[in-house]
């Protein structure tokens, strides 16, 4: 199989970036990723479960995330949930964003500054 | 929970209960639980709002979900078409041919047939069939106001001299229009694009020339000039006003003979010749044919009642003869804008033969569809048996087929309309065969396209429909061990399959049979002996009138003419005619009435129809024609001076005319009358086949073309007739000729008459080809059809030739296994469509000249009935064959090893 261009997914979109960056270092269910999502942007953006399941699915499609067969333990654990995990390409798709996003926040910085004289 | 959570949390579930059967067995679950956890959640942050906010999203979800797995469906069937190229091109191009067939056979009547375009409610216009009349009847006929809404008198094709600078000596130009009375437009129904039409309170006799010029002319001559309304263009030499521009593609009322001037009936003599001899106030110029508009209500019988006692009590009033039976002259009626003079029987065999054609061409397409799609399915049960077990819904896996089989049709539709446009534009380009300006404008008829892609789309869907619901009903594990080969849940010896089989032969051999049978119809047209020799005949056309040539000067002209050409180096004989013969495919008709006069001067026979020809000196000796008995004409005859009523001229009979005159008596002196006008026979000529598409002989008195003619007829042309040594050359040398000794007269339509009849033929034989590439085409699905069965027939044996073989069956035996099925069905297919076709072709033949005359050959001709049906039996024999050999091929070891 030709392995996916990183790159290729740039600019992410914004449920996109979000979901991503809520499986870093951990995986999580779709309300779990909800709810990381909602207080790490202070309520500021919420995704609604349609939207959701139909990202979650593009993604696995895509390959950017997987699901996860490691559950929590038993007293923690939903048998109807499903938990996510990042896969390597995931990984590389959103450091790349984050690389650009970081440039960007530079170059709107640089601007202020000459600007600023 | 409260109410409202409860009622949010239940329209919640019931939304995400409608998601995709696959998406819901991946995310269901979860979606579910996701639902019950951020209900209350949100409810708490947002309230009501928050609580709308979520159902939005879900229930804008679901079409995005269902269009999502719609595009899967469509690349997957992509790629899985693409993987059969095979059975993909033989849909598509099946699809294609037929419905680009279908369309062209339904378009290609329609400028036949009419209505021409741009004409309000045209099916009720009537005109009188086969008959013309003068300006006062019409007068009176349009003034039945209880029966006739409006009517309109229309004289033309009539070729005017163009010229568009007002200088004299600008180069004037041919172009075709029609004279017209005032209530023309009107009575159409048509409505000006710029300027005026004409109506009774302006266009007057003595008013100044006024013309309105189609929207082609404005466009192509007139540069679509937006002030050409009130310019001025010089018609026969005369300035004439443009006084208002006709709607796009309107080209008159006749859509073959399309018109591009427009003058009123009311205008001086000297812009239209025709108008020579006031025929406005003569009853007896029956000159005009009138387009009656019929009032509400009223039915073409009781007009055609209503018009007859007009007619009759008209004819008593002016005196006219009112026949050999005393009871008055009886007019029909017919459907106006019609290209051909047709009966409303007529009208009503020319659609249905075509609408039968279509049915047959369509229904082939649709059953060939439905076996190949059939087969198909049948073949992919295994594939479908693997794709249920690993979860896909039936209702996915049927929804996959109709996508398959949705995209094959409409491919097939895209390719059929672009090969119906194709065809129609070849068949608009063709010359068509006629002295007048005809042309073929045979345009793609929307509806009928539509119909036939909803036809040929309702059956690629219905029949990917068939397929997907049997297969859906497959039992899994049978089918995943035996693969193809194991038989459908309800499948019977003799299937659906087969009974499409036997249809598509059955439809397939009608077709064969009837397109054959009017091919062979048309072919022999072609090679009709046309009676004389063709070889070296030069002819050249003048219109004196229109080159502003005066009655004496146009006789001096003719008189001169013979003289004046015969001295050219290379010709050998000339003559000059009123009309060319095979001029059109069915240039001759009966045009007088003539009777033969016995001794004491009393009628003898009356002869009803005959042909009446005017022909100049030399005209048998020029075409070659032998006289069987008399003298053909001469300087005598040609040029006296206009004889008394009772002074005999003399006549040339054919001889049909000469036996429905004379019995078996020789004609050579008999005197016969036309109307008042009494005339010796002086010669006897044999019978010349008078047109292409005719079948019998028509009787034909020729008549001399004296001077007396030419003043009475200004606006006739004539035709030079001259046989050559060589073609090039001596055509050269007549032109210099006539343009140093007449400079001012146009000699056009100057080709041979090799030229004319390869003009007919080419003509003809393009007919016969598209008849031929249906039936054809038919053969080929016929072919496609049972050779798809056999195939299918062999991989569902497979295991059972594997065991036959492995136990000693010679492939002899095991070929004959496999055809004698093909062959059955061959043969009740062979058995149905020929009687069809038999009674289909009979059922035609007695409206269908062409059809008919191939029909009465069939006695005699066994070839003719049984080589369409050989043919098809033996190419569908061949295709059974092929895969019978290949199934002796099989290796049992190998197909049993499979299990």
């Amino acid at each position: 199989m030709t392995q996916k261009d990183p790159g290729g997914f740039l600019p992410l979109h914004n449920n996109w970036f979000h979901i991503l960056l809520s499986l870093v270092g951990t995986e999580q269910h779709g309300y779990g990723i909800m709810q990381e999502v909602l207080e790490r942007t202070s309520g500021a953006v919420r995704i609604w479960p349609a939207t959701l399941y139909g990202t979650l699915q593009r993604l696995i499609t895509d390959g950017l995330i997987e699901e996860s067969d490691e559950r929590p333990v038993a007293e923690l654990d939903d048998a109807r949930r499903r938990y996510y995990r990042l896969t390597r390409l995931g990984r590389k798709v959103l450091d790349l964003e984050c690389r650009r996003l970081q440039e960007m926040i530079r170059m709107v910085q640089r601007k202020r500054r000459q600007e600023a004289y | 929970m409260n109410r409202r959570l409860h009622f949010c949390l239940t329209l919640y579930r019931r939304l995400a209960s409608a998601y995709p059967h696959e998406f819901r067995m991946l995310y269901g679950e979860d979606l579910d639980r996701l639902g019950e956890d951020a209900v209350p959640e949100v409810w708490r942050r947002h309230g009501l709002r928050g609580l709308l906010r979520l159902l939005a999203d879900i229930a804008v979800q679901l079409p995005v979900m269902y269009l999502r797995e719609i595009r899967q469906d469509v690349t997957y069937a992509l790629r899985v078409l693409a993987k059969s190229p095979g059975f993909t091109s033989v849909a598509i191009l099946s699809l294609a041919v037929g419905i680009g067939m279908c369309c062209t056979v339904l378009s290609e009547i329609q400028p036949l047939v009419g209505p021409p375009p741009g004409v309000r409610d045209p099916a009720r216009l009537v005109t009188f069939w086969w008959s013309t009349a003068s300006y006062p009847y019409f007068e009176r006929y349009r003034d039945e106001h209880q029966v006739v809404a409006a009517a309109t008198a229309v004289l033309g094709p009539v070729p005017f001299a163009v010229a568009f600078a007002g200088d004299r000596s600008a180069r004037a130009e041919r172009f075709y229009g029609q004279l017209v009375s005032p209530e023309y437009f009107s009575t159409l129904g048509v409505t000006p694009a710029a300027g005026r039409f004409f109506s009774p309170e302006t266009e007057k006799p003595g008013m100044p020339p006024v013309v309105v010029v189609s929207d082609r002319f404005w466009r192509t001559r007139l540069a679509a000039d937006p002030y050409a309304v009130g310019r001025r263009l010089r018609l026969n030499g005369l300035m004439a006003t443009i006084v208002g521009i006709g709607p796009k593609g309107f080209q008159g009322i006749w859509p073959g003979y399309t018109a591009d001037l427009f003058v009123p009936a009311t205008c001086d003599a000297s812009v239209a010749p025709e108008l020579t001899g006031d025929p406005l106030n003569r009853y007896d110029r029956e000159i005009f044919r009138v387009v009656l508009r019929l009032a509400p209500g009223v039915t073409m019988p009781i007009a055609e009642a209503t018009i007859n006692t007009i007619t009759r009590n008209l004819d008593r009033e002016y005196g006219v003869p009112s026949g050999r039976d005393g009871k008055g002259r009886m007019l029909r009626l017919m459907p106006a804008g019609t290209f051909l003079y047709i009966t409303p029987e007529q009208h009503a065999f020319v659609n249905a033969f075509n609408v039968v054609l279509w049915a047959l061409v369509l229904s082939l397409v649709c059953v060939n569809l439905a076996n190949l799609l059939l087969a198909r399915g049948s073949q992919r049960r295994r594939e479908i048996a693997i794709r249920l077990s690993v979860g896909a819904s039936r209702p996915r896996l049927i929804r996959q087929f109709l996508t398959e089989s949705v995209l094959l049709s409409f491919a097939g539709g895209v390719a059929g309309i672009v090969l119906a446009y194709g065809i129609t534009r070849v068949m608009s380009s063709l010359p068509v065969p006629s002295p007048s300006p005809l042309e073929f404008n045979c345009q793609l008829d929307f509806r009928v396209l539509a119909l036939t892609l909803a036809i040929a789309l309702a059956a690629g869907v219905g029949f990917g429909l068939m397929p997907a619901l049997s297969s859906a009903r497959v039992d899994i594990g049978p089918t995943l061990k035996d693969g193809s080969q194991a038989p459908l849940r309800g499948y019977r010896r003799f299937g659906s399959r087969n009974l499409f089989v036997v249809c598509q032969m059955a439809v397939s051999l009608m077709l064969l049979v009837v397109t054959w049978f009017v091919a062979a119809g048309f072919l022999n047209t072609t090679r009709l002996d046309v009676g004389f020799e063709t070889g070296n005949l030069i002819l050249m056309s003048l219109d004196p009138a229109r080159d502003g040539y005066s009655a004496e000067r146009t006789s001096a002209l003719v008189a001169a003419l013979p003289d004046e050409v015969s001295r050219v180096d290379g010709v050998r004989s000339m003559t000059l005619a009123g009309s060319v013969p095979f001029a059109s495919l069915t240039s001759d008709r009966a045009n007088t009435r003539v009777a033969s006069q016995t001794g004491d001067g009393s009628g003898g026979q009356v002869l009803h129809s005959a042909f009446r020809d005017f022909i100049g000196a030399n005209y048998f000796a020029t075409l070659g024609i032998p006289l069987l008995a008399g003298r053909e004409f001469d300087g005598r005859d040609q040029w006296q001076d206009e004889p008394g009523p009772q002074a005999a001229v003399p006549a040339i009979l054919n001889q049909t005319a000469a036996r429905e005159l004379f019995g078996g008596e020789n004609p050579i002196g008999g005197r016969i009358r036309e109307d008042e006008r009494a005339y010796t026979v002086v010669g006897l000529t044999r019978d010349v086949p008078s047109g292409f598409l005719v079948t019998r002989p028509i009787a034909t008195v020729f008549l001399p073309l004296t001077t007396e003619w030419f003043r009475k007829n200004p606006a006739a042309r004539a035709t030079i007739l001259l046989r050559a040594t060589t073609t090039r050359s001596t055509l050269a040398s007549v032109r210099n000729r006539l343009a140093s000794l007449h400079p001012d007269l146009t000699v056009f339509d100057v080709r041979t008459m090799r030229e004319d009849l390869d003009r007919l033929n080419s003509f003809v034989e393009w007919q016969a080809a598209i008849y031929i590439t249906l039936g054809m085409f038919a053969l080929l699905l016929a072919c496609l059809g049972l050779g798809g069965v056999t195939v299918y027939a062999v991989a569902r044996r497979r295991k059972e030739i594997g065991i036959r073989m492995a136990l000693g069956a010679r492939s002899r035996q095991v070929q004959a296994l496999v055809l004698k099925e093909g062959t059955a069905l061959l043969m009740a297919g062979s058995v149905l469509g020929l009687g069809g076709a038999f009674a289909i072709a009979h059922a035609f033949a007695a409206f269908s000249d062409t059809l008919a005359r191939t029909f009465a050959m069939r006695p005699n001709n066994p070839a003719l009935v049984f080589s369409a049906p050989l043919v098809l039996a033996g190419l569908a024999t061949l295709a059974c064959y092929l895969p019978a050999r290949r199934a002796t091929e099989i290796d049992p070891m190998a197909a049993l090893r499979e299990e």
